[in-house]
């Protein structure tokens, strides 16, 4: 086979191509040895014949000589290329060292920027960008139900099965649930996060123990002996990371033998640490009963919409057959990676555009403050054009500055992002982003490599062609103060508009957030949360396997309690406000049409409570009574209804002797409940969403789910120093209860931390931005009168007033701050549309917003542009006139 | 008598090259040429040889190379000894005297009562 011939490097002046060079050295030797045989007496032919013979090879002597001279040429062009280079960066290094002042600011600007960008990338990297820890990610979906209200739902258990046993898009589809419980035998009692999964689980996720075994066919039963496979953290922190661990029994749910150790790493769903069969947890044949959350993997070559697709066309005839005991409409896939990333998406990715535009901030910044020092060096480089340096040359010596800068800036913009990214994700909201979620891999790295390139050529290019251009006799006959011509003026002027238009850009994004934060705030949640403490009662299945033993408990607690000094109510509830809306339901209500879906009238969310967990909550009762202690296991059935549910059914009526009750819920039928009384909306929720309808009976009436209780106690004082007495007298009752104390207020704060992290961020970014533009225009101005003061001495000797002088230099400025405020305000308008989502009680183009922000503008437009304008009137005409 | 021709030790012919244009920038043929002449038969070379040597030497930057209009108006490349060619053939030259003044007294020693 032939080689490629490496192609030839461009020869220098003195030089032949390779090619060339080659053929004539050798052809000449050839003709001259010929032309001395001949002149010794040889015929020409016989000449040439022994010239070839002595010479040896041609070819190959051709093909070697090529070889080297490419090779060494070659060599030669890169030791030039770096001779250069070396020399470039010298000569940066004693520029830039020799205006300290200057390369600090123009490092620190660009720190902050890649810094800020890094930071808010290696985020959006670890939460959004990152595949999975798992084989083959994107094939991993999750299955909802589509209901006919509209939304999508987990899945009910025979509509699993079904869809499991029919769809042909799925390489595997597992059931799963998350529960947090209380574990027993392990070193002490305590929380633990619980997953219930199908059989095919382990397959879908292609997960394999590390030590054991995954539970066998056979223990995917009801009546099978309960088993489990634990994390590889749990086995490590809790069970000691021995062996031993499969002789010991180990409570929470159940009794349980500890089977295998999963990878490390590995926590899906939830960060869960013990995976037991979902066969254990008991059966459910109700087709409206939405109790599995489904991952599947899907076929490789399909997309979810593939899935989609197929889940619909199943669902008909399921539909047909089970109505009206069904309420699926058809099935929705969606990639993994969505739950997981969940609502993290959009502001993530509106930080890291406004980052973006803040990076563009201070690389604008940094040009004109470039310009200001090209037309101060306008001098020197014209000298050296003068003394021939090429344009290309200038070009490149600039271009190397901007380049040190950006590289400088990097190193401390890494620096800069470490820390950002600490208090990043000490701001985001708990569990908004996981610590280990947001490394600093090679793609982050990657990253501000190319930003650092990207500044480099945004604020370095720009002035390196600007400056190279001034034409050495002009500027050397003019002298440095006179280069600041018309042209560069202009170019100026864009610049601090383009930084004008950036900062009006973010802070009316920002003033948007500003605004829907402070309308939440406002939003009266319905319940009183100041003062109140709660604490999830998870009551072990093993030791309350009746649920009147867990009625018992709760009935005695709040015994206690209602005498225990600081307390002023305390009561317990199935579900906190803020804590989600499942579970809802179907109901019926009686003396109203039915559905067509089925045998219910409306559908409403359920909730159980104690008798003074109202109080306790701070939610006033508006019509009726609450619960009291007659409203016993067996006096007659009681309910208390939302204003909005009462409404809804009963418009106009009174409420109150009203009947319902709730349909197919936990199985089997239930008695009608008589309405007595009315409470006021609340978010089940975000606090931002829609107040849907809910209803409560006494836990005692209702005690299906009475094992996992909310305590809600309110307290007369600091809510959170009443919490040692509060566990004190739980664990009098049952030590083996785990505790975790947290004040309402906090559970309040923290369900809209997530908006108050992008708007603490986004407002930081739109500071900084209002800064870099104020910095700009200061600077512009300031370098403008200092240009022009030989021009405003003569006008003020001419009897031009100095404040007239004043108010024409920063007019001018001002004029270029409008022009940025108009470009920004379009921006803005375009931009904010795309963070409608974000938003609450604001329009995108609210217009206070956008005129505070431009207001601010104005005003530290008009302060950094009448400083140093100021100074224009102070100009001494004689000493300006005869500096010259 | 004749002997056959020897072949070149290695390295030999770039000491050579550098001691041909000592006496001044030369072409190949040249080159070629002279030391053809100074080693006589002795020294079996083959001519195309010398111009891979002569480019090595070149990258080496031990020669620099130009072309040039000779005195016959024909255009040649012309190699011209550097300074640290010269170096190197000063270098070499020492070298090689040692190497054989050192072999040829190990060659021309008589036994001494210490062999025996």
């Amino acid at each position: 086979m032939r080689r490629r011939q490496p192609s030839d490097p461009l020869p220098l002046s003195n030089q032949k191509p390779v090619d060339e060079d080659v053929r004539l050295e050798l052809a000449q030797h050839i003709e001259f040895r010929t032309e001395e045989l001949v002149a010794e007496g040889w015929t020409a032919e016989d000449a040439r014949a022994e010239a070839l013979r002595a010479f040896g090879d041609v070819l190959s002597v051709s093909k070697e000589c090529r070889q080297i001279t490419v090779r060494a040429r070659r060599s030669l062009r890169r030791d030039e290329w770096f001779g250069a280079l070396l020399h470039d960066v010298r000569f940066a290094v004693r520029i830039l060292r020799r205006a300290p002042a200057f390369t600090l600011g123009a490092v620190m600007t660009l720190a902050l920027g890649i810094g800020a960008n890094t930071a808010i990338f290696s985020v959006v990297n670890g939460v959004l960008l990152r595949p999975l820890p798992y084989d083959h990610p994107e094939q991993l979906v999750s299955v909802f139900e589509a209901t006919e209200r509209g939304g999508l739902s987990d899945l009910t258990e025979p509509n699993f099965h079904d869809w499991r046993a029919q769809a042909h898009s799925f390489d595997g589809m597992a059931a799963y649930g998350t529960d947090i419980g209380t574990l027993l035998g392990a070193d002490i009692p305590s929380r633990v996060r619980t997953a219930a999964v199908s059989e095919d689980f382990f397959d879908v996720m292609r997960v394999r123990p590390v030590l054991g075994r995954l539970p066998a066919h056979d223990e995917f039963r009801v009546d099978a002996p309960p088993v489990a496979v634990v994390s590889y953290r749990f086995w490590q922190d809790r069970l000691g990371g021995t062996q031993e661990i499969f002789s010991r029994r180990l409570r929470s749910n159940f009794d349980f033998q500890v089977v295998g150790v999963l990878p490390q790493g590995f926590g899906f769903p939830d960060e869960s640490d013990l995976w037991f069969p979902i066969e254990l947890y008991g059966r459910n044949e109700s087709r409206t009963a939405h109790n599995y959350a489904v991952v599947a993997r899907l076929k490789a070559g399909l997309t979810p919409l593939d899935g989609d697709r197929e889940l619909d066309a199943l669902t008909v005839p399921m539909r047909e057959q089970y109505l009206p005991r069904f309420d699926a409409v058809g099935g929705t896939v969606a990639p993994l990676r969505d739950l997981e990333a969940g609502p993290l998406k959009e502001p993530l990715y509106l930080l890291l555009g406004a980052s973006g535009l803040l990076l563009l901030a201070a690389c604008t910044n940094l040009a004109s403050s470039m310009l200001v020092r090209g037309a101060a060096r306008a001098h020197e480089l014209a000298v050296r054009a003068a003394i021939g340096a090429g344009r290309g040359r200038l070009v490149r010596q600039v271009f190397t500055e901007s380049l040190l800068i950006s590289t400088l800036g990097c190193v401390v913009g890494l620096g800069i992002a470490v820390l950002l990214r600490r208090g990043l994700l000490l701001l985001a909201p708990a569990g908004m982003v996981p610590l280990e979620g947001a490394p600093f891999d090679l793609r982050v790295l990657g990253f501000s490599l190319l930003l650092t390139l990207l500044t480099a050529v945004l604020f370095g290019l720009l002035p390196a062609m600007r400056m190279s251009s001034v034409r050495p006799s002009q500027a050397m006959r003019e002298g440095a103060r006179h280069s600041g011509t018309r042209q560069s003026r202009r170019l100026w002027s864009t610049l601090v508009a383009v930084e004008v238009a950036l900062a009006v850009i973010l802070l009316s994004g920002s003033g948007l957030l500003l605004r829907s934060f402070s309308a939440i705030t406002r939003i009266d949640p319905g319940f009183r949360a100041e003062g109140v403490i709660t604490a999830l009662l998870d009551l072990p299945d093993a030791s309350y396997a009746d649920v009147h033993q867990a009625v018992a408990f709760h009935d005695r607690l709040l015994a206690v309690l209602a005498d225990a000094p600081g307390v002023v109510a305390a009561g317990v509830t199935n579900r906190l406000p803020l804590e989600g809306n499942s579970p809802g339901g179907a109901i019926q209500v009686e003396g109203k049409p039915t559905l067509p879906a089925g045998p219910f009238t409306g559908y409403a969310i359920y909730r159980t409570a104690s008798t003074r967990y109202f109080d306790a909550m701070g939610i006033p009762v508006l019509a009726g009574r609450p619960f009291n202690d007659r409203d016993r296991a067996n006096a007659p059935r009681v309910v208390i209804v939302t204003q909005g549910l009462a409404e809804r059914e009963w418009s106009g009526e009174d409420p109150i002797g009203r009947q319902f009750r709730v349909y197919g819920m936990d199985g089997g039928e239930e008695p009608y409940a008589t309405v007595i009384g009315v409470v006021a909306d609340i978010p089940h929720g975000p606090i931002t969403g829609a107040r849907r309808e809910a209803y409560w009976y006494p836990y005692s009436q209702n005690p299906a789910r009475t094992r996992s209780m909310k305590l809600v106690v309110r307290t007369a004082g600091n809510p959170a120093a009443l919490a040692p007495m509060l566990a004190q007298l739980v664990h009098d009752i049952d030590p083996q209860i785990p505790l975790e104390f947290r004040t309402m207020d906090d559970r309040l704060a923290s369900s809209i931390s997530d908006r108050r992290f992008t708007m603490v961020v986004l407002a930081s970014f739109a500071l900084v931005a209002l800064l870099l533009a104020g910095l700009g225009i200061y600077g512009v101005v300031s370098y403008t009168v200092a240009q022009r003061s030989r021009e405003i001495g003569i006008r003020i000797a001419l009897g031009a007033e100095p404040s007239r002088v004043q108010r024409l230099v920063q007019g001018g400025a001002m004029v270029v701050i409008g022009i940025g405020i108009v470009v920004g305000g379009v921006g803005a308008v375009a931009g904010t549309r795309l963070m409608r989502a974000l938003l609450y009680g604001v329009e995108p183009d609210d217009p206070m917003t956008f005129g505070l922000a431009v207001g601010l503008l104005l005003l530290v437009g008009f302060l950094a542009s009448w400083l140093p304008a100021r100074r224009s009137a102070a100009i001494d005409p004689v000493r300006a006139i005869q500096s010259e | 008598m004749t002997h056959p021709p020897m072949p070149l030790l290695k390295g030999t012919l770039d000491v050579l090259i550098l001691k041909t244009l000592g006496w001044g920038p030369s072409h190949g043929y040249a080159i070629s040429r002279w030391i053809q002449q100074t080693t006589g038969d002795e020294l079996h070379i083959e001519e195309g040889a010398l111009y891979p040597a002569l480019r090595r030497l070149e990258g080496k930057g031990l020669l620099d190379a130009s072309w040039k209009t000779t005195a016959t108006g024909r255009e040649a490349k012309v190699y011209t000894l550097t300074a640290a060619g010269r170096r190197q053939l000063k270098a070499e030259v020492s070298a090689w005297s040692r190497y054989v003044s050192a072999m040829t007294r190990a060659l021309e020693a008589r036994p001494t009562g210490a062999i025996a």
